[in-house]
């Protein structure tokens, strides 16, 4: 890595102002030149909190039948929010599809998916061919996104693929492969199983499973299945992950050993009301010899018919071991004439062991809002006082126009 | 007994005003339409829902609704009074026997379907109970599923995601296919599973940016900063997930690598000087010392290495195998029973095994400068 420092470098200080004005260039000058439905939102927000200022364009259209375009670029000012850079380019992409949809491609950035594997937001192309005997051929080749305005080193890339099976109408399995390569080096292969099935009116089921190649092993395993009656929805489900398979093969990390974390539990979402949602999930969890309860109940109540207005509150118990936590959280919207909103949110979270950080930490946002034709407008203020700060008060400012050519 | 009428009165007045908040009394004012009842009686379904076989729905073909709206073929009170002679009620028919929720759904259907129900009479010989199969259960599933058109059409049109071709102004509409509006329960942790096996399908409504506005590594704020004025929006770091994001992340070790690069937590920590050259360290007391009972780091590091690699990848690991190499302080790093593919020579294997040969002989401890990097 250390050889091919000052060369990635070098490109990356190439490519930045290239991918900047073609980000700009799609996000900004797509709109006037081509018609229907071609969409442009920009998005300013700014907050005390670091301080800074955020403005987020996002652009998208259909040039014709089967071509369309997506962008979302942004810069900030003062102390980004993430990380270090001031600009970058989230997604901009082109995806043509054939008129029959047997055949897409896409190119540009954006996040790949393939069936049980991570997504992955990658710089490059996708292919999704849809073959005869209800066969679905899913592939994927790039260079992983590195943050900064750079394209990444040319011997980092990542290519991957899926193998699926429509079954009828009502479900699909499939096999996916990914092999990703970080200056040269193989760090992550990983192969996936996937399948999905709607048995009947009510019932559902899904699974996923990924397993590691160069470390052989689980690396997560994935299982829902629902039941739907009357106003009744139950889900059953279990998740498993061992956190060193999710890790780069070249990293020392790697090699400390399989200590997977597992979580089962049902969620129960009763329709209580016309306009009462009740959301109850019991689980546990475990993750090495610990062991802890998720718990949740959480109710929802519309205020109108469409549920613009509505209040929530929730209770909840989770972590494991010594991380054990206890919240409550109430929140509520409200719609006000001229098409204004408010809406508050508070949370008061007390975990088992304070370890000198306090033995309480509430949270709390109070907004008001404005949405009106193309105009959406907001400012909040959050009070907080948590592990980091005693006590916290920010402010957050959101203005926010689109425009569509007809 | 004054103070028992007022108790009695404060009580009735608050389940009436609850059962007003909750949208009971909607329902209890009105009742569902008791189809099954009449398809008993004989009467056929063509001869209150006149015109439905011979004109389509919707367009601008369609008889217009008093309020100038294409019709949506419903009864009017001629057509019941021709078999209900004596009505109960002067009141309008409809106004009480139809489920609350069914008008506005035919609303939405007609207006967001492109559909001709003369058509379909032609195809399923008049008979609607084909697709109306929930009709003797009550006007609550009045619209056919969509699994039920595939039936019969062919699965092509589903298959290639040509929505349009029978939806108008899909996001717009009420009409969304039920088996899209999974999104209920605790949907965040639900979706990747689903996911998995048709992901074509979420793209069918979501775009890119959706779906990056997460799993970018280049997302430029939480979803829930950028939301901040919708307390409802789906977020994993909802409220104050600031605070509490060491106790969720120790509890579900790896999740935070699902969306984010493992330099994000030393990014964030270096901003916020708690970790860093200049920062205070983010360990507690007793990460590392002599005694087991002071040795917190190997227990967490076993559990979320992920959470250590966020600050010590690449050059830094060298800090591990300065104690950890065999003969050293911190012993074999490898637990019982390790075993890999990788060649020797590959990193991380060439830290420790520098010659490319398997056991201790081929070992070298390492130095915390000497140590190459990646």
């Amino acid at each position: 890595m250390t050889s091919a420092l000052p060369a990635s470098c070098t490109s990356r200080r190439t490519a930045r102002p290239l991918l900047v004005a073609a980000s700009l260039g799609c996000a900004l000058g797509a709109a006037p030149a081509v018609a229907d439905p071609l969409r442009l939102r920009a998005d300013a927000l700014a907050t005390t909190a670091s301080p800074t200022g955020l403005l987020v364009l996002d652009a998208g259209g259909a040039t014709e039948p089967g071509l369309s375009a997506e962008a979302v670029v942004w810069i900030a000012g003062g102390h980004a929010l993430d990380d270090s850079s001031h600009g970058d380019v989230l997604v901009i992409a082109v995806e043509g599809h054939s008129r029959d949809g047997t055949r897409a491609a896409r190119l540009g950035r954006f996040v790949a998916t393939l069936g049980a594997l991570r997504p992955v937001h990658l710089d490059g192309g996708s292919a999704r061919l849809r073959l005869p005997e209800r066969i679905d051929v899913e592939l994927c080749a790039g260079v992983p996104v590195v943050p900064g305005l750079s394209t990444g080193r040319p011997s980092d890339w990542l290519v991957g693929g899926r193998l699926a099976r429509r079954i009828g109408d009502w479900g699909s399995a499939g096999v996916a492969y990914e092999q990703r390569r970080d200056d040269g080096r193989r760090v992550t292969e990983e192969i996936g199983l996937d399948a999905g099935a709607s048995l009947g009116r009510r019932d559902d089921v899904g699974a996923r499973l990924a397993y590691d190649l160069i470390n052989p092993g689980l690396a997560e395993v994935g299982l829902t299945a629902s039941h739907r009656a009357s106003s009744v929805r139950t889900e059953l489900y279990a998740l498993h992950r061992a956190a060193s398979h999710l890790l780069p093969a070249t990293s020392l990390f790697s090699v400390i050993g399989d200590v997977p974390a597992q979580r089962a539990g049902a969620v129960i979402t009763w329709t209580a009301a016309p306009r009462l949602d009740v959301i109850a999930d019991a689980g546990a969890r475990r993750v090495d010899s610990d062991y802890g309860a998720e718990l949740t109940l959480r109710a929802r109540l519309k205020l109108d018919p469409r549920g613009v207005s509505a209040v929530t509150g929730e209770l909840r118990r989770s972590g494991v071991g010594n991380d054990m936590w206890t919240g409550a959280r109430g929140s509520g919207r409200f719609a006000l004439p001229y098409a204004f909103a408010v809406s508050t949110e508070l949370e008061l979270v007390r975990p088992d062991q304070a370890r000198g950080r306090g033995s309480l930490w509430p949270w709390g946002l109070a907004a008001v809002s404005w949405d009106h034709g193309p105009w959406q407008a907001a400012v909040a203020v959050e009070a907080s006082a948590s592990p980091e700060y005693r006590s916290r008060l920010d402010a957050l400012f959101q203005l926010a126009r689109r425009w569509e050519a007809p | 007994m004054t103070f028992r009428r007022i108790a009695v009165g404060t009580l009735l007045c608050g389940l009436v005003a609850c059962a007003g908040v909750l949208g009971l009394t909607t329902r209890g004012s009105s009742r569902e339409f008791p189809h099954r009842a009449h398809v008993v009686a004989g009467v056929s379904c063509t001869r209150c829902h006149a015109g439905i076989d011979t004109l389509p729905t919707g367009g601008s073909a369609t008889p217009q609704a008093p309020d100038g709206s294409p019709a949506l073929h419903l009864p009017d009170d001629a057509s019941c009074t021709t078999c209900h002679a004596k009505p109960h009620d002067t009141r309008s028919c409809l106004g009480c026997h139809v489920a609350p929720t069914a008008l506005a759904e035919l609303a939405e259907a007609r207006d967001h379907l492109i559909f001709d129900h003369a058509r379909h009479l032609t195809g399923t010989n008049g008979n609607c109970m084909r697709c109306h199969t929930g009709v003797a259960d009550g006007d609550d599933h009045m619209r056919p599923l969509m699994t039920t058109c595939f039936r019969c059409h062919s699965d092509a049109t589903r298959d290639a995601r040509k929505c349009e071709v029978c939806h108008k102004d899909l996001n717009e509409s009420g009409t969304v296919p039920a088996t899209h509006l999974a999104h209920d329960g605790d949907w965040m942790r639900e979706h990747g599973s689903r996911a998995a096996s048709s992901a074509d399908l979420c793209e069918s409504c979501h775009k890119q940016a959706f779906c990056a506005s997460c799993h970018g590594v280049t997302a430029p704020a939480l979803p829930s900063v950028r939301r901040f004025a919708d307390p409802f929006a789906a977020s994993v770091h909802r409220a104050g997930f600031l605070a509490r994001h060491s106790l969720e992340a120790r509890s579900e070790p790896g999740k935070c690598a699902s969306c984010h690069t493992p330099d994000r937590c030393e990014s964030c920590h270096t901003q916020r000087k708690i970790a860093g050259d200049q920062g205070a360290s983010p360990h507690p007391r007793g990460w590392v010392g002599l005694s087991a009972a002071d040795n917190q780091h190997g227990r967490e590091a076993r559990r979320d290495p992920v959470s250590c690699a966020g600050c010590h990848s690449g050059a830094g690991e060298a800090l591990c195998v300065t104690c950890h190499v065999v003969g050293g302080v911190g012993g074999n790093p490898h637990p019982p029973g390790w075993s890999s593919r990788q060649p020797l020579s590959n990193l991380p294997c060439r830290l420790c095994h520098t010659t490319g040969t398997t056991g201790t002989t081929g070992l070298v401890r390492p130095s915390a400068s000497g140590a190459r990097a990646r």
